[in-house]
């Protein structure tokens, strides 16, 4: 018996055409507020206030000419795009949005891991994607990607499992609806431990890469990172891939440290106001993260993994075992 | 300094007294002509009596049987011009690397233009010529005829370099990086650099040699178009070789005016750098705020000289234009502006600590390199090395204006950029000073179209560095010779040798911190 409610789920709300629009919206956001900090009017003509910009560079993108080159892995080079950026939505899929996940389901135990997991692949199909151009630019880039992702995804395991531990569950519905005080109320983790906020938002940052840390595609060094050798539909992936890649970990910071999509109903049906919520905390992490990257000039590779080996992720460390300190003792007080 | 007293010419004079022929005053402060060989001896009496010695350009000049190789060398208080002469049969004259190393770009440029061999430091393939050029023609030759040049089919391209332990990167000709055509092919092991390979050449025009078929009205404004930015520059160093050769004296007037469009030009020149070395290193904010306020400059430059780009003011005898009274107040108004927002970008460059992390212990040149290298401008004077030749060697009002010579000891990327930060509140200084203390008067005066026969050099300090332009006059409506020597091309050498074994991420933040020019570097 197929559920038709099930594939409108996945499809229209809150799957697929919800999360692709909200790509395209965070991606305007990013664009304007860039723009206006740096004394620039941002996207203006297409749509109202260049709302519909970033759909247009896609289709754009599209319509373009689709160049492989001679050397490159021609099947890697082919699919990689669109692999990550499947699997970037995919992992999405799991956070809940309106009160559940897009497959309509409560989660299960350990969602949470699986979630994390996603994204490394994600990232480790961007490193193939340039490693497959035969293209010394893309080459260095894709070296620089893992590099990067290897190293900031252990402080951001460890830092994801400060909320875990606080909630006593690797489920992400479970973190996200927050630790419930003697009184019985339901607090989310940022109140409970801001500097694992902190931590998380700076981890993210890297893992994004996103400046201080976008060091994989650095234009000045290596022309276009990864994406040097794309053209036409599959440079219009990678692009999409990156954005949903800012959505996804603004999406995890929500659902990790600001109450997921709970937030208080007013009135009519709770799933509406969930999702209102979670755009609305989404867009603030956003934010938060865009100012952060207009403020700073890109580090050096090794001064990148310095900050990671040296101080996230003693920091990360540090938290955990403060974190379980206070888990143990000073929590069950409050 | 304590050396600032030496006389050069009577060191030289002493030691080599009986086998040189001294002219004083011409060609800076005096022309010395040797015999082949000689050159050698003067230059290292010179380099004995005064640390402060290197080598500002070599001209060739073609004498009808001879080739004319011209040393202009500087000290700390003089400017010699050391003349040689080879037959054309043989163009062969020993090598002054080994006592400069900064030479060696200099001397492969002759090589290439005039076919002048320095033995010691030949040159292999072309430096500034493509290399489809024929063997056997130099095109500043006066007997090359342009019908004789007949190119052969275009080389093979590089083909892409294998991916193993050694990656060669090939930054340009087409490159973000560089927004002008240059090629360097950078070898890196892993991150680190260990090999630079420059090509250059790739827009030279022969402007050069295209001077040579112009009058000198011509001229002026063939040589403002060697380099947007510091047009001014070209032009004015063009002029006052002329002017020099004519023996013109100026309008007390246009010799303000002249400091005004040239401190204009420093500092457009200088607020575009700050803000492009910005977005060298990722930091696209501090690019856009700075071309923000670099664009009430451009429009002083229209509203002084009627054009935003090509200034086009400076012509033989004063200038073309005169600043309007009622113009002063706006001008004033629109540099204290930019003088109010100095304090905060100082405080970014010195403070923000990823450009800290970027810029500091990047590219470091030592004093005693950038001697030996004979660099100029921001570069040599953010490694201590002070010179700067409105201080050292005042032209037109600059002996007039009170203002200071910036110098940074630490000699990387973050104190050329900071010399260049306050390099542009001594310019506002300057132009406000200039503004204050205008004489009145003419603001220029005619002078005869043809050009009595004679040579002379001019030195000028364009935004990049140190401009120096060598004019040759035969008495007829054109000139027989022109010789530019750009910045960039003096500061190219040290770029080579600061990038060795350093970051790749380092590459650009240091090369930009040249403020390179290529459309300058090539002509």
């Amino acid at each position: 018996m197929i559920d038709i409610w099930l594939i409108l789920r996945i499809l229209i709300f809150p799957g697929f055409a919800f999360i692709l629009l909200l790509t395209l919206f965070c991606d305007w956001i990013e664009r304007k507020l860039e723009a206006r900090i740096q004394n620039r009017v941002g996207p203006l003509v297409a749509g109202p206030a260049g709302l519909f910009q970033p759909l247009a560079d896609f289709i754009k993108l599209l319509t373009k000419e689709d160049i492989e080159p001679r050397d490159a892995k021609k099947t890697v080079f082919k699919f990689a795009p669109l692999v990550a950026f499947t699997i970037m939505v995919f992992a999405i899929c799991f956070l809940p949005i309106d009160g559940a996940s897009v497959l309509s389901t409560g989660g299960f135990s350990g969602d949470l891991i699986v979630i994390l997991t996603f994204s490394t692949v994600a990232s480790f199909l961007l490193f193939l994607s340039g490693w497959a151009s035969a293209n010394p630019y893309g080459t260095i880039s894709s070296a620089r990607v893992l590099t990067q992702f290897l190293g900031y995804d252990i402080p951001l395991f460890l830092i994801a499992l400060t909320p875990a531990f606080i909630v006593g569950s690797l489920s992400i519905f479970n973190i996200a609806s927050g630790f419930t005080l003697a009184s019985g109320q339901l607090v989310p983790i940022i109140l409970l431990a801001p500097w694992a906020f902190v931590l998380f938002i700076i981890t993210m940052q890297a893992e994004l890469e996103k400046d201080p840390f976008d060091v994989p595609d650095a234009e000045s060094e290596l022309v276009g990172g990864v994406c040097t050798e794309f053209t036409g539909a599959k440079l219009a992936f990678l692009h999409l891939t990156r954005d949903v890649q800012i959505v996804f970990g603004s999406a995890l910071v929500v659902e990790l440290f600001l109450g997921g999509p709970y937030g208080p109903v007013f009135f009519g049906v709770p799933a509406f106001w969930y999702s209102l919520w979670f755009v609305l905390k989404l867009l603030a992490v956003v934010i938060i993260t865009e100012y952060i990257t207009t403020l700073f000039a890109r580090l050096r590779i090794d001064q990148v993994l310095t900050a990671n080996w040296k101080i996230l992720l003693p920091a990360a460390i540090l938290s955990l075992m403060l974190t379980v300190i206070l888990v143990h003792w000073v929590y069950p007080l409050v | 300094m304590s050396n600032n007293n030496i006389d050069i010419v009577k060191v030289i004079q002493s030691k080599l007294g009986d086998k040189v022929q001294i002219q004083l005053g011409q060609l800076g402060t005096a022309a010395i002509n040797v015999s082949n060989g000689l050159h050698r001896e003067v230059l290292k009496a010179m380099l004995e009596a005064d640390e402060k010695t290197g080598l500002t350009a070599i001209s060739g000049v073609d004498l009808g049987t001879t080739l004319g190789v011209l040393y202009h060398v500087h000290t700390s208080n003089a400017f010699v011009t050391i003349r040689a002469e080879v037959p054309k049969d043989n163009p062969k004259i020993q090598t002054i690397v080994d006592l400069i190393p900064g030479a060696a770009f200099h001397e492969y440029e002759v090589s290439d233009l005039l076919g002048v061999i320095f033995v010691g430091n030949e040159l292999k393939g072309h430096l500034v010529l493509s290399e489809n050029w024929p063997e056997g023609i130099y095109p500043l030759r006066k007997d090359v005829k342009a019908t004789e040049v007949k190119l052969s089919p275009a080389p093979e391209e590089e083909k892409a370099p294998d991916i193993g332990k050694l990656v060669k990167i090939i930054i340009g000709p087409q490159h973000p990086a560089l927004l002008e055509p240059e090629k360097f092919a950078v070898t890196v092991d892993g991150e680190i650099v260990t090999k630079v390979e420059p090509r250059i050449g790739y827009v030279h025009r022969g402007i050069e040699k295209a001077s040579e078929s112009r009058t000198y009205v011509q001229d002026v404004y063939l040589v403002e178009r060697i380099c947007g930015i510091c047009n001014a520059c070209h032009a004015y160093g063009f002029v006052a070789a002329v002017e020099k050769i004519l023996k013109t004296q100026v309008p007390e007037r246009a010799k303000y005016l002249r400091v005004v469009t040239l401190e204009l030009n420093r500092l457009h020149s200088h607020l575009l750098t700050l803000g492009h070395a910005g977005l060298e290193i990722g930091y696209e904010t501090l690019f856009q705020y700075f071309w923000r306020d670099r664009e009430p400059i451009m429009d002083l430059i229209e509203l002084t000289s009627g054009n935003r780009v090509y200034a086009s003011l400076m012509t033989i005898g004063g200038v073309r234009r005169d600043i309007k009274d009622v113009d002063v107040p706006k001008i004033k108004t629109t540099l204290e502006d930019l003088r109010k927002k100095i304090p905060f970008y100082r405080q970014v460059y010195e403070n923000e600590p990823s450009i800290k992390a970027r810029m500091r212990n990047v590219g470091r040149l030592s004093r005693e390199d950038a001697i030996k290298l004979c660099v100029v401008g921001p570069v040599a004077r953010g490694s201590g090395y002070d010179i700067d030749v409105r201080k050292d060697d005042p032209y037109e009002a600059y002996g007039e204006i009170p203002f200071n010579k910036i110098v940074y000891k630490e000699g990387d990327t973050w104190a050329r950029m900071n010399v260049r930060m306050d390099e542009v509140e001594e310019s506002i200084n300057i132009i406000q000073y200039a503004l204050d203390h205008m004489p009145k008067g003419p603001f220029r005066i005619d002078v005869p179209r043809n050009v009595i026969a004679g040579e002379s050099i001019s030195r000028n300090e364009a935004p990049r560095g140190e401009l120096f332009y060598y004019v040759k006059s035969n008495g007829t409506a054109n000139p027989e010779r022109v010789k530019v020597r750009t910045p960039t091309f003096a500061n190219i050498p040290s770029f080579l040798q600061t990038a060795i074994g350093e970051n790749i991420a380092d590459v650009p933040p240091n090369f930009v911190s040249l403020d390179p020019c290529f459309s300058c570097t090539d002509r």
